[in-house]
């Protein structure tokens, strides 16, 4: 007969005392590398705190001038507002009808072949790992200036991000009912829209309502590259130096990115 | 009726998993399958179900054999074999009357079943099949809000709904409380009767199989160790299928 610590210990699991050492002198090279990490961060961004304090008197110079905010140009800015909000809108809705059906193909439990998983997948990052506003320098080259590239950029970006969350849905939802309704001989469209779809709708349309937040705030910057909308009268403010304006559009895109993330976030909380 | 002749799987790690099963459930009869951890009972449920194909031997449900079946064919023939599992896996967020009638869409090939609505004529027989299992007051509730008992008698109504000739049970009262399970196989017992449906039902508990089976199938180590009516099985034979695992 052997001892229980005789075979803890042929077991080869880790021993206490043993480990303490180990873990300890890891913890230290950890605890150095990211003070090291934090350090290079510095200098490479050339991190001198004396520039804010000799800058501060430019930056009050810049506020006395963009105050009282120049609430005359009010009239003239609701329609890029609209713009703007509408951007995120298409966006979201194209992003929205694309991302569906390929997040179905790209979620391993109900892809109907790995090389169609694997295909998905990439589309879908290729749609992620470009960011937005290079989306939108590339469609504001292809089609023109104005909000429709602005759109196209948000669409295509929200493929992306969309996709990824929505397969991830599908890939964590409960399989039991999926695999009960399969085997009552029910065709596959039908274990689709009355098995898959009624378990992870919820959770799409919080994900949508989200991304519909998000959009709406990427669309107010897409305006810098020339595509359209709340962005562009900011821009042309600035390089005009008509800072009154400047100050009225920053009022104007707090309100938006409030409203809507509020909303956003009282929507979701209603499906839940 | 079920009918297995010859039933053998080995898995393709060579373990030998069933040799040479033989097993006939006629219609009207409740037929309680016994065996212990590993004795090869869920592997033959599988091979039921299709969802395992078999090395040798033939499954017949309602005359037709399913080991040779693929594709639609085989899909056509799953409706007439419902399963009822462990867990009642109902879709949670649909009404219990909408979970009911989805038992029944192997039947039908329109369009509008496939962009998720219930043939009508099913919501009406749904109400029917709940009735027979005594929940149709819950009709109108979402899934989710049931009781484990409850939402296991549903999924019986669902199995129903099926209009299956023969009923799989795998576990069907393992996560019930005895009470909720002594009626789950009072139920499973009467709907064989009157129904006409061969039930095969795969339980843990002994007592139950006493109290509710026609017929008793022992399994042991993937064969068939016996095959009795209820009066004639001694209790040794029972306790003799759980010693080997015990050793």
């Amino acid at each position: 007969m052997t001892t229980v610590e005789e075979r803890i210990r042929a077991s080869g699991a880790p021993s206490r005392l043993g480990g303490k050492g180990i873990s300890g002198a890891i913890q230290f090279t950890v605890f150095l590398v990211v003070i090291a990490v934090i350090v290079q961060s510095l200098y490479v961004v050339e991190a001198r705190p004396q520039d804010l304090i000799t800058g501060a008197h430019g930056m009050a110079d810049i506020i006395s001038r963009a105050l009282p905010p120049d609430f005359s140009k009010f009239h003239s800015e609701l329609w890029p507002t609209l713009e703007t909000i509408d951007i995120a809108i298409f966006g979201t809705v194209a992003g929205v009808i694309m991302a569906l059906p390929l997040a179905v193909l790209a979620a391993a439990n109900v892809t109907p072949a790995r090389w169609v998983y694997y295909l998905a997948r990439g589309l879908i990052s290729l749609c992620r790992v470009v960011p937005d506003l290079v989306w939108a320098l590339i469609f504001v080259a292809a089609v023109g200036l104005g909000p429709f590239p602005g759109a196209l950029a948000i669409s295509v970006h929200s493929i992306g991000m969309l996709g990824r969350l929505f397969a991830e849905t599908i890939e964590q939802m409960d399989m039991a009912p999926v695999e009960a309704l399969a085997l009552t001989g029910a065709r596959r469209s039908q274990v689709f829209t009355h098995a898959v779809l009624p378990s992870v709708i919820p959770s799409l349309l919080g994900i949508t309502l989200y991304r519909l937040d998000e959009n709406i705030r990427s669309s107010l910057v897409l305006g810098f590259v020339g595509a359209g909308g709340i962005g562009f009268q900011l821009l042309s403010a600035m390089n005009l130096f008509q800072y009154q304006e400047v100050s009225l559009l920053l009022i104007i895109v707090f309100i938006v990115v409030l409203v809507a993330e509020r909303g956003s976030a009282v929507l979701r909380a209603k499906l839940s | 009726m079920l009918e297995v002749r010859g039933l053998s799987l080995r898995y393709p790690n060579g373990k030998q998993a069933l040799t040479s099963v033989d097993l006939t459930v006629q219609p009207g009869e409740l037929v309680i399958l016994l065996g212990g951890n590993g004795s090869g009972k869920t592997t033959l449920l599988r091979c039921l179900t299709r969802t395992l194909t078999p090395t040798a031997g033939q499954v017949s449900v309602a005359g037709r054999d399913i080991t040779a079946l693929s594709g639609e064919e085989l899909r056509q023939a799953r409706t007439s074999l419902a399963l009822i599992s462990q867990h009642a896996s109902l879709v949670r967020r649909r009404s219990v009357c909408a979970n009911v009638a989805s038992g029944a869409l192997g039947h039908y090939s329109s369009i509008m079943t496939s962009l998720g609505r219930l043939p009508r004529a099913e919501m009406a027989s749904a109400l029917h099949h709940l009735d027979a299992v005594g929940l149709v007051h819950l009709a109108g509730q979402r899934a989710s809000t049931l009781s484990g008992g409850q939402a296991q008698r549903v999924a019986i109504a669902r199995a129903l709904a099926q209009r299956p000739r023969a009923v799989l049970a795998d576990e069907p009262v393992a996560s019930l409380d005895p009470e909720a399970a002594e009626e789950i196989m009072r139920l499973l017992k009467r709907l064989a009767r009157t129904d006409n449906l061969a039930v095969l039902c795969v339980l843990h508990q002994v007592d139950l199989a006493y109290g509710h089976a026609d017929r008793v199938v022992g399994i042991r180590d993937g064969r068939v160790a016996f095959d009795l009516p209820k009066d004639d099985l001694a209790r040794e034979r029972v306790r003799d299928l759980y010693i080997s695992e015990a050793a």
